[in-house]
């Protein structure tokens, strides 16, 4: 492994975990459902996807790259779907009542 | 490193079960269970199981969890219980008991390390390279064709208590381009779970879970409603792994006249043929475990 790949991957991995700390936080912290979905889903992603990134840096093979990029699409996709769905249940419920 | 990881990881899955039985709301309760299977599933791949971490993950986090929910929803809302303390004290009790039985048990079994050296001796002549393949589908394939009985019995349970069949909601606009990458995801890493279960940690079971998660979306977002006809299929589907695994212990008593032991040379078309049908029977009785089985109306 090349240190320049060794020092992006753990650049990468750092910044991924502060991203987590946030959604975290921000779930922890703010008052309300849609406050906490808007802090989780996005630095949730964006999290997942820097320690993803980090994590192919680190082992430096291709093949890890494309099993990391799958599981990136696959977390943004359903993470994406899954704040839609409880966003629009938030909302039917609040409308209801 | 790895010890505080692990550490971390015991703490959390604790943390999680507890969370789990203390929670008064019961979809947060089955969220719970769901969040502690992952982290079950993860401790089994620093036990260097990876096997049994992708079954837990799919079968015993992801489609139990699913199934809870769906129960959940059908259920009362919970009332808070307050049992007297005696009974607390005793399931305490028996908590412990077992809890300690169990820790003697690991603590003086001895005879665990003799498998793998007997399976890894025999590994050659076993048609795959996957060790716990190896056992699964040709050494102990005796255990796991009872396994897939026990499945089917399962199912004829959901028959008889026949559960209403959930009807799908709208989910709005996502769902559809969701479905559109996730579902034909779920079929092709089925196919990729089955074919590499040859050699790398994979198989029937965790292939046979995805392909149900992947049936679950098209039902749940309502782009393939559970119809009658369409549950009689998949009841028809759910018979023919059972049907094609006793059909192979048969056909490979005839040639080889032992149960189960497949002809020389020929294991592997055996073992990939059984899980194949396998893989599609387990997809098609985890959907119908899910949506119920239908019956016919009463004459």
């Amino acid at each position: 492994m090349t240190p320049i790949l060794y020092v992006l991957g753990l650049t990468l991995t750092t910044a991924g975990v502060g991203f987590l700390l946030i959604a975290a936080l921000g779930v922890w912290r703010l008052p309300d459902v849609m406050s906490r979905l808007h802090a989780l889903t996005k630095a949730d992603t964006a999290g997942l996807t820097l320690i993803a990134l980090g994590a192919a840096c680190l082992t430096g093979r291709l093949d890890t790259l494309l099993a990391l990029g799958l599981c990136i699409i696959l977390v943004g996709l359903s993470g994406a779907t899954m704040g839609h769905l409880i966003a629009r249940t938030h909302l039917s419920e609040t409308d209801s009542e | 490193m790895s010890l505080a990881f692990d550490i971390l990881l015991t703490i959390g899955i604790f943390f999680t079960a507890a969370a789990t039985l203390g929670m008064r709301d019961r979809v947060g309760s089955v969220v719970g269970f769901v969040v502690a299977g992952l982290l079950v599933a993860l401790s089994w791949v620093r036990l260097g199981a990876p096997d049994v971490a992708l079954a837990e993950a799919a079968i015993g986090a992801g489609l139990t969890g699913a199934l809870l929910l769906r129960s959940s929803g059908r259920l009362k809302p919970v009332e808070r219980l307050i049992s007297p303390p005696s009974h607390r004290f005793i399931v305490a009790l028996i908590a412990a008991a077992f809890a300690g039985a169990l820790a003697w048990a690991v603590y003086t079994a001895s005879g665990a390390a003799l498998y793998p050296a007997l399976v890894s001796e025999r590994l050659a002549s076993s048609g795959v390279t996957n060790p716990v393949t190896a056992v699964l589908l040709n050494f102990r394939a005796w255990d796991t064709l009872l396994e897939i009985a026990v499945l089917f019995a399962a199912l004829i349970l959901v028959r008889i208590v026949a559960p209403a069949v959930p009807q799908p909601v709208a989910l709005g606009e996502l769902m559809l381009p969701f479905a559109r990458i996730i579902v034909p995801m779920c079929a092709f890493l089925a196919g990729h779970l089955l074919w590499q279960g040859a050699s790398v940690p994979g198989g029937a079971f965790q292939a046979g879970a995805m392909l149900a998660g992947g049936l679950l979306v098209l039902m749940l977002g309502g782009f393939a409603a559970p119809t009658p006809r369409l549950m009689s299929w998949g009841a028809m589907l759910a018979l023919v792994g059972l049907a094609v695994f006793s059909l192979a212990a048969l056909g490979a008593e005839v040639l080889t006249g032992t149960l189960l032991l497949y002809p020389d040379g020929t294991a592997k078309f055996w073992i990939l043929g059984i899980e194949a049908a396998l893989t599609l029977s387990i997809a098609a009785m985890l959907c119908l475990l899910f949506c119920g089985v239908p019956r016919r109306p009463l004459k």
